[in-house]
């Protein structure tokens, strides 16, 4: 699903923020991807959804080469995987189900199916009475669920959360993590990126830890964690 | 991009107006201000160009045919000036008319022109030739005294060339000054749509990240500019032929000489409201959907 190949990423300054990364991230997976702030871990993220380029190096999702797209074809990579942040990214001025709907109409899906999907996603995350609700009124928890439920309305076949518990406090995270094994439980490739090692040490999961721009530690048997 | 999406984005660019309230008011009010700058200047410069130009037409030169000439030479002259190009109109004036001319000018001594009558007249023939354009002119001379059988050709070349020289001054300064607010406005108005934009850089940040296509993130600040621009062109059109028409009105009113070149050379109403209108409103939607686009293009490089 996800391969680095010897991946360098140096920006203009010279800073290095990945040093010959290799890394395969397989079809289904649940994988957490450690490391402390400034370790590299939003470099890694830029590089999956080709906001940046590598530097050297190849990094390929479902078999594209990302060095090689096409700036135009970029978005339709995108819309292959379901994004979740840790501030939400919400547009304030839709509704719950707007903020959903809008990541299919981007796509020209048919209004008839989007009116049908919304609900049934927004259902799934446990928000299916809060439709109308702007995301200031709901609570963080519920802003990240509307936040799972936009990444996953496509269906998309990889579902990226960074820092997805980072707003929330600790009993919702757990829900949050509940409701991302559920995902990927149906063969969804789930790749959650955090600092939290606690988070990472409770499920019995694949944890790729990164710091100072490179693997250190990448679990064989899940739920072990190595620094 | 389906027609749904298309509407959905069309609703989306109007209903954003209307959100962004202030951002709409300023973007349409300074973008009103510079057109109504511009269609100022415009009107002014080609008014005065018809001015100009009816007050050109009025100065006619003379062309004297020698005397004594056969029919045939007299034809030939006739048809040597009329196959000039460049020249709007050509009349023949007979001896007899020139004498009934001045007849008219003079009636207290009518009586004494009457003396002139038949072989007695002493005015000549001639053909008053008005040319086309007055720039011209020097060159339509210059034919029509190389013209055989042409005795003379009399002209107002200097009022002539200073009508041509205001034309041009009015021209240049009315055009220079419609480029350079053209340009002021295209500035003023990127900067406020880019505020507009950077407003919601957030939003146009989310939309990338959910797949959304550069083309589909711009079309709703596209149809807000192009909104804008229409607003403010009708805006701007109605202000500007409101003022032209309370002008036209007093210039109806002006005595002498020049309310009589007023009246007959200013552009009326009807033959400019639709001009600066639709100018108005082309230049409105031109400006505000290449402003828009613009801005927000610093934005999708995510």
């Amino acid at each position: 699903m996800i391969v680095f190949d010897h991946v360098t990423k140096v920006y203009p300054g010279g800073n290095i923020a990945l040093n010959d990364v290799s890394l395969h991230i397989n079809k289904g997976e649940f994988v957490f991807v450690l490391g402390h702030s400034g370790a590299g871990k939003s470099t890694f993220l830029k590089l999956i959804l080709r906001e940046e380029k590598a530097t050297e190096g190849h990094v390929y999702v479902s078999g594209q080469d990302l060095g090689a797209l096409k700036e135009r074809k970029v978005p339709y990579l995108r819309r292959n995987m379901g994004v979740v942040f840790q501030d939400f990214r919400l547009i304030p001025t839709m509704t719950a189900y707007e903020n959903v709907a809008f990541a299919m109409r981007v796509t020209n899906i048919p209004e008839r199916q989007i009116k049908k999907r919304v609900p049934y996603v927004l259902n799934l995350v446990g928000l299916g009475g809060k439709l109308d609700r702007l995301p200031e009124e709901l609570s963080g928890g519920e802003q990240q669920r509307v936040a799972l439920a936009r990444a996953m309305v496509h269906s998309p076949q990889l579902i990226i959360a960074d820092e997805p518990t980072g707003n929330i406090d600790p009993e919702l995270s757990l829900e949050m993590m509940e409701l991302l094994t559920a995902i990927n439980s149906v063969g969804i490739t789930v790749v959650v990126v955090t600092h939290e090692h606690d988070l990472a040490r409770r499920f019995n999961k694949r944890v790729v830890t990164i710091d100072h721009g490179s693997v250190v530690g990448d679990t064989e048997i899940p739920g072990e964690v190595r620094l | 991009m389906n027609w749904s999406s298309f509407k959905y984005l069309t609703r989306q660019g109007l209903h954003s107006m209307a959100a962004n309230r202030l951002m709409t008011l300023a973007s349409v009010g300074v973008l009103t201000a510079c057109l109504i700058i511009t269609g100022i200047a415009g009107l002014f410069s080609a008014n005065v160009n018809s001015i100009v130009e009816y007050m050109g037409k009025q100065n006619e030169s003379v062309v004297y045919p020698a005397e004594g000439l056969s029919p045939e030479q007299a034809a030939a002259v006739d048809a040597g000036i009329r196959a000039i190009s460049g020249i709007a109109e050509v009349r023949y004036v007979s001896r007899e008319e020139v004498l009934e001319r001045y007849k008219g000018y003079m009636e207290e001594y009518a009586d004494l022109l009457d003396s002139f009558e038949g072989d007695e007249n002493p005015f000549r023939a001639n053909y008053q030739v008005v040319v086309s354009d007055l720039e011209n002119l020097e060159n339509v001379l210059a034919q029509l005294k190389a013209i055989e059988g042409v005795d003379g050709v009399r002209a107002l070349t200097d009022m002539s060339s200073m009508f041509v020289k205001v034309q041009h001054a009015v021209n240049f300064c009315g055009w220079a000054l419609v480029v350079m607010l053209g340009v002021v406005s295209v500035v003023v108005i990127h900067n406020t749509i880019r505020l507009t934009v950077f407003a919601r850089r957030r939003e146009i940040n989310i939309m990338k990240y959910v797949g959304a296509t550069n083309g589909f993130i711009r079309l709703p600040f596209f149809i807000e500019g192009m909104a804008s621009g229409v607003l403010a062109g009708l805006l701007a059109g109605g202000l500007v032929l409101g003022g032209y028409a309370a002008l036209l009105r007093l210039v109806k009113d002006v005595p002498g000489l020049w309310g009589q070149v007023a009246a007959a050379s200013v552009l009326p109403l009807s033959g400019v409201w639709y001009l600066v209108l639709g100018g108005f409103c082309a230049f409105g939607v031109l400006i505000g959907s290449i402003g828009s686009a613009m801005s927000v293009r610093k934005y999708l490089k995510v």
